[in-house]
């Protein structure tokens, strides 16, 4: 007997019982539909989540600072001058942690890193000191480099009015709501496009653009310039998660800022390092092309002597409650699944009691046990297949149903509406893969129930 | 040459609550080829069960069952399935054709375990059927046959895998008597034109002494008599 036999033979038997077989098939694709709608809802939810935090910006940035610039350590930040950037890089942690080289963190330093692989780009975080000028306003203040790729990330995803920075080379600037109300209290809005100075003190080395050394990195000239509102943020960013940073409300193109910031006085010893060692930043963000690489290179950049953090644990630990998350709603959706097993079990064992009379005359003209047993998996296993097809569609329209409600829900309520239920592809392959392997379990002991009838008896059965 | 089927000893023993019932105690014969062998005996007198066992449906307690020198007693239950299919062709009393399927199919039924192709099944399920007397309704199910038509396709079911050997149980008895004879006759015919080898239970000895060459009398499970008519 061959298998497409078995299946002839099978789809014969379920259409002589059309409702039978239509209720049971009924039964898994609910059994189905609840197991894939409770995946999928915690797929879509998941999706919304972690999608929304790696937007952040938030997890795919490390932030850099190097150890020589920690508070109460300048001493140690001048003793290592002598080890030079080469020593750095290829030392290691293999190094006695003594002697260990405190790495600047320079625009060298950064090149450095942003040779490594996974990374996206690398640009430190700059606070340029400045006093703040508008009509009556005035105000020091300090004005935060943000990077161009920035755009759609973190608080930048939101502006209460106007925009994100055009290019890097204007003289634009970015308010959070809260500075832009001490601006102009009643009507912020009003901020875009009107101009505001911007005071600083800058080095004459950088001021004035000359490329010689200085002699004296000390002597300070007073620098000013107009720069455009273009935008109104709801939130103050933090830069790139720094702990600790002081959070500004003034908000340039990073270009910008290391145009003007000669002197970062936030670390005050930069101010007495020689012109040899180049600028060096008291932190720097770097942006790795995934979060998943996150950490690989947070430890490349650890070994380089760098202090390196980044929030990518926090991602982690949530991702592990989503796990959990999809176990236990999949556990609840098992429950249907197990009943509705349970449906194909007692459909199996009525239809062989039905049959039992039939089971016999086929033992009796030469069919083997193995080929009664196959005809009823394969009678489960489609009951089982059908079912699954139906569960999939099923779930797909509840989904929609309950996505629909939620979102309404959502709405009124003034939170952010989105796809709360997510069906890949893998999880429609999976659920009637799955309904398959169930109906065969589940048909497996009602067939070789079958398969062992004694066929002298089965004859006599009415 | 080797006998068709030869026993020796055979007992086939059940129990029934606390008593054992003998049914088949020590049964000794020989069917050579080409045989029609009527065995003959009163309701409990151990035919059936000793059909059964000839047809692979049931297992001896004890004692030998040889078909062409193969001991049916040592058999797995996958090659007892296949004696049923090769060697061996049933026709019941109450013809057992599956109710739901046509006449065509339930002959091309057979031939479908034993893995001939469907083209081939229908093909010769047709000739069969044909060969029976029963052109016109193939495609007719069971409940819409007469009794003698019914018969008919299980004859040629049992004819499907080209057995050299028909078992037939009191294969006459639900039918009237002029539809018996035409069966008988069908029997015959296998038996003389087509050299098939014939084992008829029945407990009408008018009926065996007719058309069997050899009567094998049973009571309460062992042989009691034999005749040559």
């Amino acid at each position: 007997m061959t298998i497409g036999d078995s299946f002839h033979l099978a789809l014969r038997n379920l259409k002589q019982a059309k409702l039978r077989t239509a209720l049971t098939v009924l039964g898994v694709s609910i059994g189905i539909a609840s197991l894939a709608g409770m995946v999928s809802l915690g797929l879509g939810l998941q999706e919304q989540f972690v999608g929304r935090f790696t937007k952040s910006g938030m997890f795919d940035a490390i932030t850099v600072m190097s150890p020589a610039d920690r508070p109460g350590v300048l001493a140690g930040g001048l003793r290592g001058r002598g080890a030079g950037r080469s020593g750095a890089g290829a030392g290691g942690p293999s190094r006695a942690m003594p002697e260990k080289p405190r790495p600047p963190l320079d625009d060298d330093a950064l090149k450095e890193i942003g040779a490594l692989q996974r990374v996206k780009e690398v640009y430190p975080n700059l606070r340029v000191p400045v006093e703040l000028k508008y009509e009556q306003f005035a105000e020091p203040t300090s004005a935060t480099g943000v990077a161009m790729s920035a755009r759609n990330e973190g608080a930048f995803q939101t502006f209460a009015y106007g925009s994100f920075f055009n290019n890097e080379s204007e003289n634009a600037c970015l308010l959070s709501l809260d500075l832009a109300k001490r601006l102009d209290e009643r009507d912020p809005k009003n901020l875009i496009g009107k101009q505001v100075t911007l005071t600083w003190a800058a080095s004459s080395t950088f001021a004035a653009g000359a490329p010689s050394m200085p002699d004296n990195p000390l002597q300070l000239q007073r620098a000013e310039a107009r720069y455009t509102v273009v935008g109104i943020v709801e939130r103050e960013p933090g830069p790139g998660g720094l702990p600790g940073a002081i959070l500004s409300g003034l908000m340039i193109p990073l270009a910008k800022a290391r145009e003007m910031g000669a002197v970062d006085v936030g670390s005050l010893q930069s101010l007495f390092r020689g012109a040899d060692q180049g600028k060096s930043y008291m932190s720097a963000t770097v942006k790795v092309t995934h979060a998943q690489f996150t950490d690989d290179v947070e430890n490349q950049i650890k070994e380089m002597g760098f202090m390196a953090f980044s929030l990518n644990d926090a991602l982690k630990g949530a991702k592990r409650a989503f796990i959990i998350l999809d176990i236990v709603l999949s556990l609840i959706g098992s429950i249907a699944l197990a009943v509705s097993s349970l449906g194909i079990v007692n459909t199996m064992v009525m239809s062989i009691l039905e049959r039992t009379r039939e089971i016999g005359i086929m033992k009796a003209i030469g069919g083997t046990d193995g080929d009664i047993r196959r005809i009823f998996l394969v009678e489960a296993s489609a009951i089982g297949c059908m079912g699954g097809l139906a569960g999939v569609v099923l779930g797909w329209l509840v989904g929609r149903a309950v996505n629909f409600g939620a979102n309404v829900y959502i709405r009124s309520q003034g939170g952010p509406t989105g796809n709360l239920v997510s069906l890949p592809f893998w999880l429609i392959g999976g659920a009637i893969g799955f309904a398959f392997v169930v109906s065969l379990i589940a048909g497996s002991y009602p067939a070789s129930r079958a398969a062992r009838l004694d066929p002298i008896r089965a004859l006599r059965h009415d | 040459m080797t006998a068709l089927l030869e026993t020796q000893g055979l007992k086939r023993h059940y129990r029934m609550g606390e008593s054992t019932v003998r049914a088949l105690d020590g049964v000794s014969m020989t069917v050579e080829q080409g045989e029609f062998v009527g065995l003959l005996g009163t309701s409990g007198s151990g035919k059936s069960t000793l059909l059964n066992l000839i047809a692979g449906l049931d297992r001896p307690t004890d004692g030998t069952l040889r078909i062409f020198g193969d001991d049916l007693a040592q058999m797995s239950s996958t090659a007892l399935s296949l004696h049923r299919q090769r060697n061996v062709g049933i026709i019941f009393q109450s013809f057992n054709l599956v109710s739901t399927m046509t006449a065509s199919d339930n002959v091309a039924l057979a031939m479908m375990f034993a893995g001939v192709p469907r083209a081939e099944r229908e093909r010769r399920a047709r000739e069969l059927l044909d060969a029976m007397g029963l052109s016109g309704r193939p495609q007719h199910r069971p409940p819409e046959l007469s009794g003698g038509e019914q018969q008919r396709v299980a004859i040629a079911r049992a004819l499907a895998n080209k057995p050299h050997l028909l078992l037939a149980d009191e294969p006459t008895g639900n039918l009237d008597s002029r539809t018996s004879a035409e069966i008988m006759g069908l029997l015959k015919q296998l038996n003389e034109r087509d050299g098939k080898t014939v084992i008829l239970v029945t407990h009408d000895a008018a009926l065996a002494a007719k058309y069997a060459h050899r009567t094998i009398t049973l009571l309460d499970g062992v042989v009691v008599g034999e005749s040559r008519s």
